[in-house]
């Protein structure tokens, strides 16, 4: 394996959504009959509770068009996307310097979040959707050690 | 949170696959390669992104399938240093939180990450488990796993493969995401749900 290019683009955790979405995670309620892996749905389920679940690219578009005054870094934007802070002080653990930068700015970026983003969804069912998962995976413990068993190649 | 990379790699498609088309078999043989796989500092394999190139087809002497070199661009679940990510507890005992995101387990917020002074209750009914307390203005903020946890991200390393395991070990993680949730606006979401007022005036 030669890796020819580790990084070849971020993408938002609404793009990573969308892709599993075309591949049909969305539509098969079986979880069966769609060519999705099981470790593919977890990473939809995952994705489907948090912020991204209900945003377009319409509205990335504009948001990243309205932000272009602030002169955020590309790092930055890309995790206010994937969070969508509501509240000033979940702005400050994202910015970095975000006093010395932003002063007073820091309200207004928030009601621009809060105005092109869609709100996540309304207090996710957690527990169905890890428990769903599971289910995939056919045992319990299998799906939990995922991660660690998983080879290492490189 | 994800990336793409764009990787070449050369393997075998047996001739079980020969009915299928050849896209569709060497997609199944990738899916098959990497899905849900560590590669070292590229990260944890999501999905295949697309295929980008074909070539070769080459039948190697006294073997009975053909060798493909195949470009193709994966999606990487791969967090930067400083990225702030949503999560949920798993475990917690004297050591710290282990935390979750459903696909990918191995997140640990050791005791010097976690905010200052917290304290480790120690649950009398099960073992070496408890909850971590967080004293803010003399109330107790418990970390209790309801609602979600966000972290930042302190480093991510891709530990070697032991050679020899010792017994009783925990199981061998190729990825190891380290967080800290000690600052503003880190930690269970309910702590600052109702703050901000107080933190601006």
């Amino acid at each position: 394996m030669k890796s020819l290019e580790a990084n070849a683009g971020a993408l938002t955790n609404f793009e990573v959504l969308d892709f599993l979405r075309s591949k049909g995670a969305a539509n098969d309620s079986t979880r069966v009959l769609a060519k999705v892996a099981p470790s593919e749905y977890k990473v939809y389920d995952y994705l489907v509770q948090s912020a991204a679940c209900k945003q377009t690219r319409e509205n990335i578009n504009e948001f990243l068009e309205r932000c272009k005054k602030y002169d955020l870094a590309k790092a930055e934007l890309l995790n206010i996307i994937n969070i969508r802070p509501s509240s000033a002080v979940e702005i400050y653990t994202i910015v970095e310097e975000c006093e010395k930068r932003f002063g007073d700015a820091v309200e207004e970026l928030v009601e621009l979040v809060e105005k092109v983003l869609p709100p996540p969804p309304i207090e996710l069912k957690p527990e169905e959707g890890i428990d769903e998962g599971k289910e995939e995976t056919g045992n319990i413990d299998g799906g939990k050690d995922e991660p660690a068993t998983g080879e290492q190649m490189g | 949170m994800f990336y793409l990379s764009r990787i070449e790699h050369t393997f075998r498609v047996p001739p079980s696959l020969l009915s299928l088309p050849i896209e569709e078999a060497v997609k199944g043989e990738l899916e098959r390669l990497f899905l849900d796989k560590v590669i070292a500092n590229l990260g944890l394999c999501v999905s295949i992104y697309d295929i980008i190139s074909i070539e070769g087809g080459f039948i190697f002497p006294s073997d009975g399938a053909a060798t493909y070199t195949v470009v193709f661009r994966l999606i990487m679940f791969r967090p930067f240093v400083g990225e702030i990510i949503a999560a949920k507890l798993k475990e917690s005992n004297a050591t710290g939180l282990r935390l979750s995101l459903g696909f990918f387990d191995d997140i640990y917020i050791p005791v010097h990450l976690l905010p200052n002074p917290s304290r480790f209750k120690p649950d009398p009914n099960k073992r070496d488990k408890g909850m971590w307390e967080w004293e803010y203005g003399g109330e107790p903020y418990v970390i209790d796993g309801i609602d979600e946890i966000k972290f930042r991200v302190h480093n991510v390393s891709y530990p070697p493969i032991p050679i020899e395991k010792p017994k009783e070990a925990k199981p061998f993680a190729p990825m190891v995401i380290t967080g800290s949730i000690n600052d503003d606006g880190l930690g269970p979401i309910s702590w600052w749900v109702g703050a901000e007022q107080t933190d601006e005036s």
